[in-house]
């Protein structure tokens, strides 16, 4: 079953092979190729390049095309700052003084539009045989804040008629922009709205419920799926969101995705979620990163489920957090073990490490997840093998697995923090970052030398 | 008789207007201006910062209240002068560095004046040196610092060490929020305070000033 079978007969409410898994990786594609936030932001090579790379990484059943919720805002007249390492920012409102309502669509020749769009469809052409690709979609309330600024919040209480025509007509950009997506060939719109979880489910009953409706409604006669994404502490309007009618909900690490799922699968909507962004993917390590993905698979049914970080992913999270949460996901019951095997204090080393300082002939270590399941594992150790032949001089090459307790064992002795990686002679040489055949040869030789 | 009561009601619901006439109405009729502030004005802010916590209202209904508190304080602010009412110290808050998000920073900042607290607002984008320049200049107690990025909330890290260059450590405390940032980050950069919400950063904020924290 290919990851876009996964997604399609999640989202219509069948259980598929697996649990599916969509890294939200935004600008944080970037980093797997060493481009700047910047760089995917506005390169469509790079961009391109960097998706690619993540598809080939992270296996991901479905992927975001971009992360970037001030696309329209920009054509819209918003000012923007750039970053290396994040998204843009908006940094001017052209409604924070002026109660108007625009008229003016965002056509797709405008602004970064072609970019995002010219990338849908190269992903399209490249994997999309496999993988769902979904688009990132402004929410209309997200969207009307960019223009108008935080007054936004006041006129939900001071002027309700201007908020909802200024709503109406974010509507309209949402609904063309979702247009412009579909025709480009994707196969989920994620409508993303994080400041849903700023609003009681009062407000979002007055003001939201009849613009969602109505976009999700749009997605779905264009027989597309659609997602609705938010971030933040959205507790109290999940329940509220799930009457707008999007085939899934995304939620963020402040939800309990337990409780949120009671509420989702009543009204038979897929739910995605919820991986913590900040103390476990960017900060922790790979075992906190298998164990926490292991046991909110467990906190819930793994019907209508699919399981993705939080909201989009920090730039920086480190390439193997990723590697191993895909690993969690796909092969649950291998993690499980694996992180009980870590925790375990009752597992010893029991061989002898190498002496590597007086070794017969050069020593190559690969210390992987699982070559025979995780992609990145599956290369390093291609690359291992590919480069023994061309060393021009017989070579030790052996392959540590983190599925055998043993390994486990091993890694913690020899002090291996990130999988996979490759040790020549008892030291780091590369970790989680495949190396070429090229660069892996020469320091082979160098160790030679 | 003007009622304290009253106004408290007003200012949760988000009548700048009627707040305004009963803060003035209760001046007239010769109520103290600390009587008016702590039982009509910072009683109504502590209220809805206690439903903003546990969730019962949001955004807009704060955004509201404080700007009702905004209108009532406008009227009172001349007689608490004149009547050499004392802030309960100062904190001066602002946005990381690099960083433009401004909501959640603007709530705390509502929230620790509904504290009776003074609030130096410097912005978004603010870099550490000036955090520690405006703590000096007003006599603050407290550095506030808000981030909403992964990739910002380390400059709360130069923000504390700014605070510790300047010999300032111990007193003057630094407070850290923002969407991703949590109380093991707070411990790694050494800072002295992460609070979750808007309201726990006031209490803390207040607790600070007051020595008992």
């Amino acid at each position: 079953m290919t990851g876009k079978e996964r997604i399609a007969l999640t989202l219509k409410g069948s259980q598929a092979d697996k649990t599916p898994w969509v890294p939200f990786a935004g600008v944080h594609a970037g980093k797997l190729l060493g481009y700047t936030a910047l760089e995917v932001s506005t390169d469509l090579e790079k961009l391109v390049a960097s998706l690619l790379e993540v598809n080939r990484l992270y296996r991901p059943d479905g992927q975001p095309v971009m992360f970037d919720l001030q696309i329209e805002a920009e054509v819209l007249g918003c000012d923007l700052v750039w970053s290396d390492n994040g998204p843009p920012t908006v940094s001017t409102h052209p409604l924070a003084e002026i109660q108007e309502i625009p008229t003016r669509i965002p056509s797709p020749t405008e602004g970064r539009l072609p970019l995002e769009l010219e990338a849908i469809r190269r992903m399209k052409r490249e994997v999309g045989e496999h993988t769902a690709l979904y688009a990132i979609c402004c929410g209309p309330f997200t969207l009307a804040s960019h223009l108008r600024g935080t007054n936004l919040f006041m006129d939900m209480i001071l002027d309700p008629e201007y908020t909802h025509a200024l709503l109406a007509y974010a509507l309209q950009v949402s609904k063309k922009m979702a247009d412009y997506f579909i025709d480009a060939g994707i196969d989920v719109v994620a409508v993303v709205d994080p400041l849903i979880s700023q609003i009681s489910p009062d407000h979002f009953a007055e003001f939201m419920t009849k613009p969602f409706s109505e976009l999700f409604s749009h997605i779905r006669a264009r027989k597309t799926f659609s997602s609705f994404f938010v971030c933040g502490n959205a507790t109290r309007n999940i329940e509220p969101m799930c009457t707008t009618a999007p085939d899934s909900i995304s939620v963020d690490e402040n939800v309990n995705l337990a409780q949120a799922k009671q509420i989702t699968d009543r009204y038979g909507i897929i739910i995605g979620g919820n991986i913590p962004l900040t103390s476990v993917m960017l900060y922790g390590n790979q075992q906190d990163n298998m164990k926490t993905v292991v046991e909110l698979i467990d906190s819930v049914s793994t019907k209508n489920l699919i399981v993705s970080p939080g909201c989009d992913m920090p730039y920086d999270i480190p390439i193997e957090n990723t590697l191993a949460i895909e690993q969690a996901v796909h092969e649950t019951e291998v993690v499980r073990s694996m992180v009980e095997n870590y925790q375990s204090t009752g597992i010893v080393f029991e061989g002898a490490l190498p002496d590597y300082a007086n070794l017969e002939r050069p020593l190559v270590e690969v210390f992987t997840l699982d070559s025979a399941t995780c992609a990145a594992c599956t290369y390093m150790m291609a690359s291992a093998n590919d480069a023994s032949r061309y060393v021009g001089t017989p070579i030790d090459l052996v392959e540590y697995k983190y599925t055998i307790p043993q390994n486990i064992a091993r890694c913690r002795e020899m002090g291996v923090k990130q999988l996979p990686s490759i040790y020549i002679n008892g030291k780091l040489a590369f970790s989680s970052i495949i190396p070429s055949r090229d660069e892996l040869v020469k320091r082979i030789r160098e160790a030679i030398a | 008789m003007a009622d304290m009561k009253a106004i408290s009601e007003f200012l949760q619901k988000g009548r700048a207007k009627d707040v305004k006439e009963l803060v003035q109405k209760a001046l007239d009729e010769g109520i103290g201006p600390q009587e008016i502030l702590e039982q009509g004005l910072l009683d109504g802010m502590n209220i809805i910062g206690q439903k903003f916590k546990n969730n019962e209202v949001f955004v807009p209904e704060v955004l509201i209240a404080a700007r009702a508190m905004n209108g009532g304080m406008e009227i009172l602010k001349p007689h608490l002068i004149s009547a050499n009412v004392q802030d309960k110290g100062t904190v001066v808050i602002g946005t990381v560095k690099g960083d433009l998000h401004d909501i959640g920073k603007n709530l705390v900042s509502m929230m620790m004046k509904g504290k009776g607290l003074q609030v130096v607002d410097l912005g978004t984008d603010v870099p550490a040196a000036r955090f520690v320049q405006e703590a000096i200049a007003h006599n603050a107690k407290i550095i506030a610092c808000s981030a909403l990025l992964t990739t910002t909330m380390k400059e709360m890290e130069q923000v504390v060490k700014a605070v510790d260059e300047a010999g300032l450590r111990g007193k003057i405390r630094v407070m850290i929020g923002g969407a991703p940032v949590t109380d093991s980050f707070c411990r790694s950069i050494n800072a002295d305070r992460y609070t979750p919400d808007a309201t726990s950063a006031a209490e803390a904020a207040l607790a600070f000033c007051q020595n008992i924290a």
